[in-house]
């Protein structure tokens, strides 16, 4: 980023002449997408061995690949810094991909920004800042449903069922909610569009246990209803119970794949990320 | 003693005119406030944008007064403003097109906008002066008064007269009716609550779908027209000089980050905080004393705290007061 002079960050924390709260980071929205184009076969959703890094950056991933197929649950894994997050951004088009390709439903969508990719049906939620925080829980509903022009209500009253506790909390901000309750909103915001695969980052972050586990109820739940859905897990050993397919990533590598009952049964896996 | 000319005295005086000013405040602390919110930078170029509506307003308002087209009581430009509008909008979305796009395509940040907006500014204010002018400017015509002091005192038999002004009463119906509008619009519609999303997180803004440079459009046309409805209703209520308009940003500057940058109630609660406390400092009080006071207390002097001179000396100390002890402002900023 230093190479920019206009992105020089002196002086830049003056907070009664600049407003750098929920400032973006990501590219602008005129970089325009490439073309995409049919390909026969494959996975629902696949991150075929890319290679690639933030801006000009060194890589972080190497030859890395990552899919999941309809009505699955695919969990990437691994130690601290392996890059799992950045594996899931690349599959959302938010670094360079320098080499391999990103395909969904049968469109190599490599090319795309990724507010394009979203309109193509995916949806995606981030680790942090991932809700509308001086917006009610119904105004960042109705935000994810933002590019849909036809009645979202119905979509809305099916969040409502699968998380019941933002039904009565639809009129507070969402900034006043607990973490759990954050991450439904996030959740639940990202379902809006309707989308045709699901991405988590790491949606339990700091939720306590309790919550965890209901959060993973609920994901299973949103799972049973045909919709894939990729999630990075800081929590290996349960979220490969739930996995249908699992990644286990080091330095940037697919260092080992399986169902998750294989990965849990594996014994290198378990000496080297799971404890034991 | 005579409490009742004390305070007719008080609303002649103080009440009526800083009810006004505020508004006008208020109104230009708003488009600031807007742009600090949803652009993330201060905006120096608030003050010219004024002028330069407030130009285009009078010069249709000329023409509309050459032609014999007038507005019964009301003031013509009232008819004249919504071209003036159109003028300011134009005139920002040019200097966006041109000026503005290419430093978010640089991802620049913010600080460079608020220098970039004082290029702005100067171009601006040459373009005003150019076109109109550097000098005084009257375009208030219609009826002057809506009770005049001399009526007033007929009909209460009071020695002191309350005379209300048209430009002063339109002043605040008008701002009463934008900043009803405007709330309605951010809170209820769908382009109003993606201005929101935007100002709040505007990289999920992004992953939801919403286009920022349509924000950004859409932020500046309700900034220039909040601008050139501030700016007329200052120019009818005193006087159109487009360097007076360069001072005002001063005051609306001091009005947004007393409110709370980014709030827009804050906006609308800072105008009037600022607008009473320049007009309650810089009046001389002697007349309300006499009266509000015993006669053995009444005061020999004017008891003005400061000249009129001064009046910009009250925004300051205000403003920093307030950033000393409350930075994020009076109400809580940075939450459009």
């Amino acid at each position: 980023m230093s190479d920019n002079p206009y992105q020089d960050d002196h002086g830049n924390k003056d907070a009664s002449i600049t407003n750098t709260k929920g400032i973006g980071t990501m590219q602008p929205a005129h970089l325009k997408s490439g073309p995409t184009h049919k390909v026969e076969g494959g996975p629902f959703l696949i991150g075929d061995t890319m290679t690639g890094g933030y801006g000009k950056g060194p890589d972080i991933l190497h030859d890395c690949t990552i899919a999941v197929d309809k009505g699955e649950i695919a969990v990437i894994v691994g130690p601290n810094g392996a890059g799992k997050s950045t594996a899931m951004k690349a599959v959302f088009g938010m670094l360079n991909v320098r080499s391999g390709a990103v395909r969904l439903d049968g469109e190599d969508i490599t090319q795309l920004t990724p507010q394009d990719r979203v309109i193509k049906g995916m949806g995606f939620v981030p680790q942090t800042s991932n809700i509308f925080t001086s917006m009610t829980v119904e105004e960042n509903l109705e935000m994810g449903a933002f590019i849909r022009t036809d009645d979202f209500r119905d979509t809305m009253e099916q969040v409502y069922d699968l998380f019941p506790i933002l039904r009565d909390k639809r009129n507070q901000p969402a900034g006043e909610l607990s973490g759990g309750q954050r991450q439904q909103v996030a959740v639940g915001r990202a379902l809006m569009t309707k989308p045709k695969v699901l991405m988590l980052d790491e949606p339990t972050a700091g939720v306590s246990p309790i919550v965890m586990d209901e959060l993973f109820d609920r994901i299973i739940e949103v799972a049973r209803t045909g919709l894939p859905i990729l999630m990075v897990e800081q929590n290996a050993k349960q979220a490969l119970e739930i996995a249908d397919k699992g990644y286990v990533l080091v330095q940037g590598r697919n260092a080992y794949t399986g169902t998750g009952k294989e990965l849990l049964a594996d014994p290198e896996v378990r000496k080297s990320f799971l404890g034991g | 003693m005579d409490l009742l000319n004390a305070l007719v005295a008080l609303t002649n005086f103080v009440l009526v005119p800083g009810l006004a000013y505020g508004s006008q405040l208020a109104l230009g602390a708003l488009g600031v406030t807007l742009i600090y919110g949803i652009l993330r930078f201060s905006n120096f170029a608030h003050g010219d944008t004024m002028a330069f509506g407030a130009m285009v307003t009078i010069l249709i308002t000329w023409a509309f007064q050459a032609a014999g087209i007038g507005f019964g009581p009301l003031p013509t430009a009232l008819l004249a403003l919504p071209f003036g509008i159109l003028g300011a909008i134009a005139l920002v979305l040019l200097t966006d097109r041109t000026v503005y796009r290419f430093y978010r395509e640089q991802k620049a940040k913010p600080v460079i906008f608020v220098m970039v907006s004082l290029g702005v500014m100067f171009m601006m204010n040459g373009i005003v002066r150019f076109i109109i002018g550097p000098g005084d400017q009257r375009f208030a015509d219609g009826e002057r008064f809506i009770i005049k002091a001399r009526t007033f005192k007929q009909m209460t038999g009071l020695n002191e007269g309350l005379a209300i002004k048209t430009t002063q009463g339109i002043t605040v119906i008008t701002a009463t009716i934008v900043v009803a509008v405007l709330f309605w619009f951010l809170n209820k519609t769908r382009t109003g609550k993606s201005m929101r999303a935007y100002s709040d997180n505007e990289d999920l803004a992004l992953l939801s779908g919403i286009n920022p440079e349509r924000v950004v459009m859409y932020t500046w046309m309700i900034v220039a027209a909040l601008a050139t409805i501030a700016g007329v209703l200052y120019g009818l209520d005193k006087s159109f000089k487009p360097f007076t308009y360069f001072q005002l940003l001063l005051p609306i500057f001091a009005s947004a980050i007393v409110g709370g940058l980014g709030n827009p109630i804050g906006a609308i609660a800072g105008g009037f905080i600022i607008a009473f406390s320049e007009v309650t400092i810089t009046y001389a009080w002697k007349k309300v004393l006499t009266y509000g006071l015993p006669d053995s207390l009444a005061p020999d002097g004017l008891v003005q705290l400061l000249s009129t001179d001064y009046k910009f000396a009250v925004s300051f100390a205000i403003l920093i007061v307030v950033l000393l002890f409350k930075p994020t402002g009076l109400f809580k900023g940075k939450a459009v």
